[in-house]
């Protein structure tokens, strides 16, 4: 203590008084620094900036506008304006003199409201006191009833008044419009002309930034009215789930994606960017408006945090653009969120929440074709997925088996499928990173010998119903292309169309011939339901002389090294070794040992076998007998999207992305890899086999897997199906299962095969609006007696093994989907006007449709439908609807339009009246149905 | 060295090594306490602690928002502890040399006006500590997270960095042991010092000499068995309250052999090989006899001792058998860490019929 301090003292004062102020000072600044803390936000910076975005918009728009300003028409207006003014000038007298009555009257007016008013609530309170007076018999109940009477009576005059005195006013404003014509009609003129560049000013004019803009928005005054707030919407029938209770959603994602609602900003950066598609999404109009769906019912996300970016939950498309968050918005990933946004190209997923239970959803491709991918790989057939319930097993029946290919050939088949047929659906389970060591594989060859024989022990003897007579290897072929086997099947020898087509519903036919014998093959060719009853191979009325030539082509196509392979034969010591492990489940091994030295040898095998085919899941995809009612293998896959994070196994695999999709993709592309580096026993080895599948189908199958959650959202808020859309997607339930899609494309869906044709006349017919278009009986009754409506086709409609009920269903779909009721009942006699039949023969003829709808008119070849079964088909408002503009419908069609623009080719008849030419040649086709077809021409039709 | 360093810092081996650290502190006070030994320190933990913090792993620790008071606590206490330390040494040289301790000089004893001395100081600490929360509170935003999900509880689940010591002791002990009877028992004997210790010496002035047992007992509970649990139980408690090195990954399937066992059974079936008496107080009796010797038999014996008998002529037979009490209490927790770890033991008494596990 070198300084002397005062007694009593043991700082100096002044030294402390230092330090106080010091204290101060920074205890200020922090106070300020908490208020500038709070005031600054991420959100505010991004709506200067999208104001000012918005500003050079609107410049623009305003100097555009100005650009196109009619300067002339203006400039005459205005003249126009100041002559107005001075006629108007001379009639100043008169315009002061009725503007004083106006004046008066607009006193006497608002002297009346009041008076009114006031004896309004009179009568109302009166009428109340008498009422209660005249309930409990009042004494006072007499006068109150007469002052109430008084009340009314001084209303009713007064309301008189007052629409007299409104009615003046009318008139004095009137007198004075009248007088001051010159000048209004003018200035409404140029406020017509330059309303658009007033409006854009005052809107430039809002987003200013001055003194005002200044105050609203400085701290502690922006409680009041802030222009730059949060944005926001409050979702009643879509809730956040709080784990206690639902909340309405709240999204206030719009704070910082300003324009997503608004057109013209396509061309910003995010998060000023248009949202794509607005007539489907976000916009105001659309099926989905920002007010009601927010954004975070599709995307995911934090909807509600605006705190900074990463708050929002924010997902990055790849590591390129993590790498750029970072850097920019100082981005971490989300953590402990259960629903991170999707990322981009994923976002699909967020459509299957609500669209549940329809086979398709239209405008989502990526699912759609997840989806697809999904059937085409049988993934619900080992996965119960809830909404797929109804879907037949991927795989082949195996009850008859044994009458259809060599054990050999089976045992090969299911150790590798690839290696007969490379685009073979079944799945490999066998030779996989995880079993390929060699103590593995030769417990997996006694398995699948086991497996053999017991499939083949289970098997029902079949005998072919037709024997192979021989033919033509090369008509076969032609007939495989043209007939229509390519809208279910690839075939070989056609590779480039198959590859065109993609079909999936059927095998890929390659080394046919290596797997079945002819006899077989055309009995199965001839009648598929002969060897399987519940198939969906269709009958395509092939003659014996066809299905033979089909036949030699299909077995002249061979898998020469396959038909060398050599399976090698079960190891009696290693299926003993499993099925000891088997037996020991519950019991020592002595026990179990002991067991299995009672058992016959042939007793082992088909123990292993039955065990084996549980343990892979064979009848998940296939019908096998004593497998009935056995619920599928894998794990459910319904909420797969809501499956925490923490639940998914990565095991040592730490290059894949630690995400749902991550994980979903990667197992899908090589389900196997989470056993690397695992020290596994046989019986534990994963098992889900490889697929095989592209990058490309296991993004799109993830994308449609991602939407498979659990979130709740009221009933208010999903999409329910209306009883049309139920029926018709029942419907579109068979129409899958059967594959119609493969061939015909249902109003804008699929058509696989449609992909070889360059022309599409020549393709299966599009089938736009069907329900409109035929007649539900007729098309009940076709689809049970198929016969040819376009002869000059090559390809057939085949025969399919539908149930009444099927058929009753797919007649449905069309019809509802077209909101067609029923069947159109139309007068057997059709009513002519006077000379319209006339009229109707006479377009008949000059318009020529015999010319191509020759049939039953001249011995031309027909290329175009019978015209004598219009009745029976089609629907006379479709009709119409056809002749009138075929394009509409069909863009492709050879139909020419005759009546283009509503003018006819034609300008003799009836005028040149469209209207009246369609209806009479409708009429006159209608006529046609009740006629008998000529006897002569009939070879065009019945031709098979 | 970073596997090493990992290696040491599991409880079993860091528990020791810190209790070796502690008595060696301890012993050689005079060492430790003098402002060479700090600044050799300092400048020696500078560099390591640069390096520790060059681990991506160990930084991500001792970044996490949470743990930041963690980081600060620990300089605190090593500057606190050395600054006692150092002051016992200087106080203890000066009364070995004959001296009264510094506190008693003199111009330390002059007083002073309380206003402005110690209500103006005592303002200054108030504001300095406002800013100092409010910059804190700027900077690492209070982690404030999604509401609560029962079904997703966040893994590892940690208790407040205060209470961390507590749910390390949950590890070793039943719950109603570490979560109600030991914590009931510390604020117990926290309050219960003033009136068992009555020794004046130390009075107003750092002293080690004039009251060892004092100072051994409190330092060793509040280092060892406090500081040291929440260091553990922060640092070094990954997911699954399973053990992590500072360098080490958390990696969340990390899988440790633990299979403890109970003393009945180590008693009846190891020993005897004889099944387990299905009467409970049978079954758990050694259990019971050991814990009655510990807590009841172990006094006397002690109070018999050149020890106890100088706590008991100085403090009297009462505050003697509180005391002692308090302190087999407190010897406990290390004594069933220990076993742990050497035997894998679960339970002394294990009574889950009864809710009672020791």
């Amino acid at each position: 203590m070198s300084k002397k301090l005062e007694p009593g003292m043991a700082y100096d004062t002044k030294k402390l008084n230092k330090v106080f102020a010091f204290l101060s000072i920074l205890f200020l600044m922090t106070v300020v620094w908490v208020f500038l803390d709070d005031f600054i936000r991420p959100w505010k910076a991004v709506q200067l900036k999208g104001n000012q975005i918005k500003k050079a918009k609107l410049e623009k728009s305003l100097a555009e506008a100005q650009k196109g300003l009619d300067k002339d028409k203006l400039a005459k207006l205005e003249t126009q304006l100041a002559e107005g003014k001075k006629i108007v000038q001379t009639r100043q007298k008169e315009i002061s003199k009725v503007q004083k009555k106006l004046d008066a009257v607009r006193v006497k007016i608002k002297g009346e409201v009041i008076i009114n008013g006031r004896l309004n609530s009179n009568v109302s309170a009166t009428g109340f006191n008498y009422g209660i007076a005249h309930a409990n018999h009042d004494k006072s109940e007499k006068e109150l009833f007469k002052k109430l009477r008084k009340y009314k009576k001084e209303f009713a005059a007064s309301s008189d008044r007052l629409k007299k005195y409104k009615a003046e006013e009318k008139v004095h404003v009137r007198a004075i419009a009248a007088l001051r014509k010159e000048v209004l009609e003018n200035e409404k003129g140029i406020k017509d002309l330059t309303s658009k560049i007033e409006l854009t000013k005052l809107a430039l004019k809002k987003l200013e930034i001055n003194p005002i803009f200044v105050v609203r928005n400085s701290p502690f005054v922006d409680f009041l009215d802030p222009t730059l707030k949060i944005q926001q919407v409050v979702m009643d029938n879509i809730t956040d789930d709080r784990y206690f209770q639902h909340v309405p959603k709240v999204d206030r994602c719009m704070t910082c994606h300003m324009f997503i609602d608004k057109e013209g900003y396509e061309d910003q950066e995010n998060p000023y960017k248009s949202h794509p598609k607005l007539d489907l999404m976000v916009g105001r109009d659309s099926k989905h408006p920002m007010k009601t769906y927010g954004c975070t019912s599709c995307h995911g996300g934090e909807g509600h945090r605006v705190n900074d970016f990463s708050a929002a939950a924010h997902t990055p498309r790849n590591d390129e653009q993590l790498q750029e968050w970072i850097e920019k918005y100082n981005y971490h990933p989300p953590h402990k969120i259960a629903k991170p946004m999707f990322k981009v190209g994923e976002t699909e997923a967020g459509c299957v929440n609500c669209h549940k239970e329809v086979e398709f959803i239209p405008g989502a491709d990526k699912v759609n074709e997840g989806r697809m991918a999904m059937e085409k790989y049988g993934c619900y057939g080992c996965h119960k997925i809830e909404g797929w319930e109804h879907k037949r097993k991927p795989g082949p029946s195996l009850e008859k088996i044994a009458s259809k290919v060599t054990k050999e050939f089976f045992k090969n088949w299911v150790w590798e499928p690839k290696r007969f047929n490379k685009h073979a659906m079944m799945p490999s389970f066998f030779g996989q990173s995880n079993n390929s060591e060699p103590r593995f594989m030769k417990k997996n060859i006694a398995e699948v010998n086991a497996m053999a024989e017991f499939i083949w022990s289970k098997s029902e003897r079949y005998t072919p119903f037709m024997k192979y007579t021989g033919g033509n290897k090369d008509k076969g072929k032609e007939l495989v292309s043209t007939v229509g086997c390519m809208g279910c099947h690839g075939v070989e020898g056609f590779d480039e169309a198959s590859k065109k087509v993609g079909a999936y519903a059927g095998p890929y036919l390659t080394g046919t011939g290596s797997k079945v014998d002819a006899d077989w093959l055309v009995s199965w060719l001839k009648k598929p339901s002969h060897y399987q009853e519940d198939t969906i191979m269709p009958s395509f009325r092939l003659s014996d002389r066809e299905v033979n030539d089909i036949t030699a082509y299909l077995m002249s196509l061979r898998n020469k090294k396959f038909e060398k392979l050599k399976f090698e034969p079960l190891d009696g010591k290693l299926r003993d070794e499993m099925l000891v492990t088997y037996l020991s489940a519950f019991d020592t091994i002595a026990v179990a040992k002991e067991k299995l030295s009672k058992m016959s040898e042939r007793e082992k095998t088909l123990e292993l076998g039955y065990r084996s085919v549980g343990k892979y899941g064979c009848y998940s995809c296939h019908n096998i007998d004593g497998f009935e009612g056995r619920t599928p293998i894998g794990p459910e896959l319904t909420n797969i999207g809501s499956k925490p994070l923490t639940q998914f196994g990565f095991g040592h695999e730490h290059d894949v992305e630690h995400s749902r999709g991550g994980w979903i993709r990667a197992h899908l592309i090589n389900p196997k890899r989470w056993d690397n580096g695992a020290d596994k026993p046989f019986k534990d080895l994963l098992r889900m086999p490889n697929l095989y599948m592209t990058e490309d189908e296991a993004d799109k199958i993830t994308v449609a897997l991602l939407g498979q959650v659990s979130d709740y959202i009221p009933l208010a808020g999903v999409k329910r199906l209306d009883a049309n859309e139920k029926i018709a997607n029942e419907g579109m339930k068979i129409v899958n299962k059967y594959n119609c899609v493969g061939c015909h494309k249902v109003d804008g869906f699929r058509g696989d095969i449609m992909a070889m044709y360059d022309d599409a006349n020549e393709a299966p017919p599009m089938l736009v609006d069907q329900g409109h278009r035929v007649q539900a009986d007729w098309f009940h009754h076709f689809l049970e007696n198929v016969y040819p409506i376009r002869p000059w086709l090559s390809l057939r409609m085949p025969s399919f093994n539908l149930s009444n009920e099927e058929r009753n269903k797919i007649v449905q779909l069309f019809q509802y989907k077209a909101h067609q009721n029923t069947f159109v009942d139309h007068d057997d006699v059709v009513k002519w006007e006077p000379g319209e039949r006339e009229g109707a023969r006479k377009l008949f003829k000059s318009l020529d449709c015999a010319s191509c709808h020759a049939a039953g008119f001249n011995n031309e070849e027909p290329t175009a439908p019978n015209l004598y079964f219009v009745k029976r088909r089609l629907r006379p408002t479709w009709t119409e609807k056809w002749l009138r503009n075929p394009q509409a419908i069909f863009p492709e069609t050879v139909m020419p339009n005759f009546w283009e623009d509503g003018e006819s080719t034609d300008t003799e008849v009836f005028g040149g009246d469209a209207d009246k030419q369609i209806k009479a040649l409708t009429k006159y086709l209608y006529e046609l149905g009740t006629m008998k077809l000529p006897d002569s021409n009939t070879k065009y039709w019945s031709k098979q | 060295m970073k596997e090493l360093i990992n290696w040491l810092a599991d409880p079993i081996r860091s528990f020791p090594i810190f209790t070796v650290l502690f008595i060696l502190m301890m012993k050689y006070y005079r060492v430790v306490g003098t402002k060479k030994f700090a600044w050799g320190f300092t400048i020696i933990s500078i560099p390591v602690v640069l390096w520790f913090a060059t681990d991506p792993n160990f930084w991500l620790i001792i970044t996490w928002p949470d743990n930041i008071p963690i980081s600060i606590l620990i300089v605190a206490i090593l500057f606190f502890t050395w600054f006692s330390l150092y002051r016992c040494a200087v106080n203890d040289q000066r009364l070995d040399d004959g001296l009264c301790p510094e506190e008693a000089l003199p111009e330390n004893r002059e007083k002073v006006w309380c206003w402005p001395n110690l209500v103006y100081t005592e303002l200054f600490a108030i504001i300095a500590g406002t800013i100092f929360l409010i910059v804190w509170a700027i900077i690492f935003k209070a982690p404030l997270e999604e509401p609560a999900n029962p079904t997703w509880a966040p893994n590892p689940a940690k208790a407040p960095w205060y209470f961390l010591g507590l749910q390390e002791m949950l590890v070793y002990f039943d719950p109603w042991m570490a979560g109600v009877v030991l914590p009931g028992l510390v604020v117990v004997g926290l309050i219960a010092i003033p009136y068992i210790d009555t020794n004046p010496k130390g009075n107003g002035y750092f002293t080690y000499k004039e009251r060892p047992i004092a100072i051994w007992g409190f330092m060793f509970g509040w280092l060892v068995l406090w500081i040291y649990l929440i260091i553990v139980g922060t640092f070094l408690r990954g997911p699954n309250w399973t053990f992590y090195g500072p360098f080490e990954y958390w990696d969340f399937h990390k899988v440790v052999s633990e299979y403890n066992v109970n003393l009945s059974e180590f008693l009846w079936v190891k020993w005897l090989n004889t099944s387990m008496p299905s009467n409970l107080i049978m079954r758990e009796m050694l259990g019971i006899v050991l814990t009655g010797l510990y807590m009841f038999v172990l006094p006397p014996l002690i109070a018999a001792s050149n020890f106890g008998k100088s706590i008991i002529e100085k403090t009297g037979q009462i505050r003697y058998y509180i005391y002692i009490t308090l302190l087999l209490v407190m010897m406990s927790l290390p004594i069933k860490m220990v076993l742990r770890w050497l035997f894998s033991l679960k339970y002394i008494i294990a009574l889950p019929e009864w809710e009672l596990n020791l």
